[in-house]
């Protein structure tokens, strides 16, 4: 235990005032003349031992209730993770979080989280004596026993990482490992409390709960919570990246702290195949989002590079890598009986100027002998697939592909994966159908990356046919029927639009929905070509496959050769660019609360050993001055219980008889 | 005035309540108590049969014209009465709170009631008791004995410990016909050994009456520092905290208050506990009233 005001336990010598009267009080006796000595005389012999002992518990009282005030006036902390609950442990297995939002300084000149965390534990189990130390680190995700304690902090398996932690998993390999082990045993945690990595909801919590109770000796579970304050922090991802003709088309973010204000410009440095430069961002607002065009060398087919800001408070999230490959022409296939649907559809797929677009129009039984490899997208404007169709379509669907589905032009009750065309339906005359509500954060009718929406209510129907079957709506019509639905397939997904382009259907052939929507799933099913150059650390593709050698391709800050595989950079996997980066969920500032925490940890009566409000401060400490209050009024109230007098017996205090009381003199 | 003690206007007050004996006396002179012995007072007391040598000048010859018997005819005797005032001169007796001594308030006790016997006929005596002293005045009924109780009671300064209990154990085996002894004392003694005392006394058929003063203070004690105590009888000395030990003391005070009630009463004498500033008159005519016959008051 240590004092935030030391100074102010000097107070403790006052504790001796209540000694110190007393004893100055006795010494200022007053001599008197008496006469009833012999009371005085048995008073005296029986009071010896037991009201002495009281009058000694009401100084010792005194005495304390003074200390304890000065104690609290000295603001109290506990230090260590073990405060005044630790005993003699055999076994401490530290869930640490390694993930990178763990990289975060409480403030300028600070170490980061991870490593004052790891420095009060190595401090904790010194205190302990021989407990062993089992790391079970969110990267790894392993148990390992850490050999020299002294050493915690420098070893490479705390090393920072750019992953995510999963707790509900380390919890469970933590109990699991508890089961194997035996002897008193406790498990501490030591997190951001970032919700993204606790997974509040997770149903692996429960499990791993009853597996806790289930062991012989239940461990105690101490929670380390590193929220609070930090130094200003920005970060910067990459959404996607994908090569259009001679440039790479970047989709960035920009984020910088919740207590941020005001404009501000933060230098944006761009490294590509080695070249430099340098521009000015403008943030007026917490987040923002930009497209970033990355001119490709003339002949370069592939390459990688990296945006960065300046160094902040958490230098993990101040980078973000990109690696593209050759211009590859982005195919589409328009599956409709001639007409203007088909005409419109493939318009919208390949608009004029865009080179490297192309729309190929087919009927459905064309479609049987379609190449479908390389095909960003396929518009299905004709009747439901069935059969070989249906089975080419679903292959196609499972290997990640992108399926808009238009009503049929002529009556067909066809249906496929379940999905089926309700009836058509004709708005009344001089009416149209027109949209009720659509999801603006998902989906293909979503507002743009700058914020503008689609302009989805000029859209009017005189004929629609809804959707029908298990799907997500995104989108209805103002009574309440599906105008778009989702379904997901694998890797891919099917898209259910309720019109079509056609002007005996809609005006959905105005460039004001049509348009934004194919592009955009035209996008997403090319971006599938691009996406395995961009990888996020710790998920699939982030590791090199059989026989592929890592090699590490861009010299960003000082990577950690015996963490690379939970590092971000670029790299190339035998032959594979890959660029990954650290994943989206650590840049999200949402931790769990004490609520959420008591759910998750629900009978294990934790306990949380918290660091809000004292950022600044690097040891991991509980702030016990109430304790200290509470302590004193305690001892008041002793003292005051102790000097009550006794209940009165009879008329007067002590039974005294009366003397006599003669009527006044006349 | 001579004496301080001595309040003339309280006397001349008090003058109209007689000093009444609550058993026979047994008196050398004719007075105005009654005498367990058969006397020639106008009051009847009873018939008995006659018996040779009786006086035949008190036969009652109407009583044998009815009867045909001879029986005697006997008359009630007033006698007078002897009070020894046994005043404790003790050192404890000096003790005095915020107010007069135990010894002043007994001597104005003494004093006054001397006074009273003496005026209406009755000797009056003085007995000043310490474990060393044992100084008395012999009851005598003339006025200008007065004179020498109350230069006695001027002259008494408390000291040493108490005789009273040898006192009145003198008293007793001394005072061979009954009387009225009158006990002023604080009784700092043991209870057992004086009910012994007053038991020997009422054996003796005497007429006890226990004037036991208190200081205040010593009742109440009620103190708020520390303080030595210091005897006033071997000069022992105690430092305590009163407020420590004020219950203890205040219910050893009552357990000795309730066993020397006890003791007076087992001994049929007349006790009052009396602290110092209950004021004097109102005290000495309650206690004049209530010994006056029934028939008196």
């Amino acid at each position: 235990m240590r004092f935030l005001s030391p100074a102010l336990l000097w107070f403790l010598a006052a504790a001796a005032v209540p000694v110190i009267v007393h004893l100055i009080n006795k010494r200022r006796h007053k001599t008197i003349q008496w006469a009833a000595m012999q009371f005085l005389l048995k008073a005296t012999k029986e009071t010896r031992g037991r009201k002495k002992l009281r009058h000694i518990l009401i100084l010792t009282c005194r005495a304390l209730g003074i200390a304890a005030l000065a104690l609290a006036a000295a603001r109290p902390v506990v230090s260590g993770l073990l405060g005044w609950g630790g005993g003699s442990i055999d076994t401490v297995v530290l869930l640490l979080d390694r993930s990178a939002s763990m990289e975060v300084k409480p403030g300028d000149g600070l170490e980061s989280r991870r490593r004052s965390v790891l420095e009060k534990v190595r401090d904790a189990m010194e205190g302990l004596g021989g407990a062993r130390l089992v790391l079970i680190d969110s990267a790894s995700g392993t148990p390992q026993e850490v050999p020299s304690i002294q050493d915690l902090p420098d070893l490479s398996a705390v090393a920072p990482t750019d992953t995510a932690a999963d707790f509900p998993t380390l919890f469970n390999r933590a109990v699991e490992y508890l089961s194997e082990s035996g002897g008193r045993s406790e498990i501490w945690f030591a997190s951001d409390l970032q919700a993204s990595n606790w997974s509040p909801d997770d149903e692996r919590w429960a499990a791993a709960r009853a597996s806790l109770e289930s062991l012989p000796q239940k461990p105690s579970v101490r929670v380390l919570s590193l929220t609070g304050g930090t130094a200003p922090n920005a970060s910067i991802r990459i959404l996607s990246c994908r090569r259009s003709g001679n440039e790479a088309v970047l989709d960035v973010e920009v984020n910088r702290g919740s207590e941020s204000r005001g404009t501000s410009g933060i230098p944006l440095t761009t490294h590509l195949n080695g070249s430099r430069t340098t521009g000015t961002l403008t943030l007026a607002g917490q987040a923002l989002r930009f497209q970033k065009r990355v001119p490709v060398p003339e002949g370069q087919e592939t390459g990688y590079g990296w945006l960065s800001l300046p160094g902040d408070g958490n230098p993990r999230d101040n980078v973000a890598f990109f690696a593209y490959g050759p211009s590859r022409p982005v195919r589409t296939i328009v599956v409709s009986p001639p007409g203007e649907a088909a005409d419109y559809l493939a318009l919208a797929a390949a608009p004029p100027g865009l080179g490297n677009h192309e729309a190929e129009v087919m009927d459905a039984a064309a479609f049987e002998n379609a190449d479908l490899t390389n095909r960003a997208a396929i518009f299905w404007a004709d009747a439901l697939p069935t059969g070989a169709r249906a089975a080419s379509l679903s292959r196609y669907l499972s290997e990640g592909g992108q399926v808009v589905f238009f009503p049929p032009g002529t009556p067909a009750d066809s249906s496929f994966l379940d999905m089926s065309w309700q009836p058509e339906t004709e708005a009344p005359g001089g009416k149209y159908f027109i949209l009720g509500d659509w999801n603006r954060q998902d989906g293909p009718l979503r507002d743009s990356i700058d914020g503008t929406p689609v302009a989805s209510q000029r859209l009017k129907a005189i004929r629609r046919r809804s959707p029908d079957g298990d799907a997500a709506v995104l989108a209805r019509w103002e009574d309440g029927e599906t105008m778009l639905a989702r379904r997901v397939v694998d890797h891919g997904t099917a898209w259910f639009l309720g019109t079509r382009p056609d002007y005996t259907w809609s005006n959905l052939a105005d460039a004001d929905v049509l348009l934004p929507v194919v592009v955009r799933i035209v996008s997403a099913g090319a971006d599938r070509f691009d996406a395995s150059y961009l990888r996020t650390v710790g998920r699939d593709g982030a590791l090199p496959g059989p026989g592929e050698i890592r090699t590490r391709l861009d010299d960003y800050g000082s990577p950690d050769p015996a963490n690379v595989e939970h590092t971000a950079g670029v790299f190339r996997f035998g032959e594979r660019l890959v660029a990954l980066n650290r994943p989206a969920a650590e840049d999200e500032p949402e931790v769990i609360t004490r609520a959420v925490l008591d759910d998750v940890l629900a009978g294990t009566r934790y306990t949380l050993l918290d660091q809000a409000g004292q950022a600044d401060d690097p040891s991991l400490s509980r702030d016990v001055w109430r304790a200290f209050l509470i302590a004193m009024l305690c001892f008041l109230i002793a003292e005051a219980l102790l000097c009550l007098p006794k209940a009165k017996a009879g008329d007067d205090a002590a039974g005294v008889p009366r003397p006599v009381s003669p009527p006044p003199a006349t | 005035m001579k004496y301080d003690f001595l309040d003339h206007d309280l006397l001349s007050r008090l003058g109209s309540l007689p000093v009444e004996a609550r058993v026979p006396m047994m008196g050398n002179v004719a007075g105005k108590h009654r005498s367990p012995h058969r006397g020639s007072s106008v009051e009847f007391a009873e018939y008995r049969k006659y018996v040779a040598g009786d006086d035949t000048r008190r036969l009652d010859w109407k009583a044998f014209a009815r009867s045909d018997r001879f029986y005697i005819k006997e008359f009630e005797a007033d006698t007078n009465l002897r009070a020894y005032f046994v005043v404790d001169a003790s050192g404890s007796m000096n003790f005095a709170g915020k107010g007069e001594s135990k010894v002043s308030y007994a001597r104005r006790i003494a004093a006054s009631l001397s006074y009273l016997l003496v005026n209406q006929g009755d000797a009056a005596g003085l007995s000043l008791c310490t474990d060393k002293l044992h100084l008395e005045v012999p009851p005598s009924r003339r006025p200008a004995h007065l004179e020498r109780i109350f230069s006695t009671l001027a002259d008494l300064k408390p000291s040493g410990e108490t005789g009273l209990l040898g006192a009145l154990h003198t008293i007793a085996e001394k005072i061979s016909q009954r009387a009225f002894v009158v006990i002023l004392s604080d009784l700092f003694t043991d209870p057992a050994a004086l009910g012994d005392a007053l038991q020997h006394l009422r054996y003796r058929k005497h007429d006890i009456s226990v004037f036991h003063l208190m200081d205040p203070l010593e009742i109440g004690f009620e103190f708020e520092r520390p303080h030595r105590f210091v005897d006033l009888e071997d000069n022992t000395t105690l430092v305590v905290e009163p407020a420590l030990i004020a219950d203890e003391y205040r219910t050893a005070l009552r357990d000795f208050l309730t066993a020397v009630r006890a003791k007076c009463h087992d001994a049929t004498a007349d006790y009052q506990l009396i602290t110092t500033d209950t004021p004097l008159e109102p005290l000495l005519r309650e206690f004049l009233t209530a010994r006056l016959p029934k028939s008196k008051r």
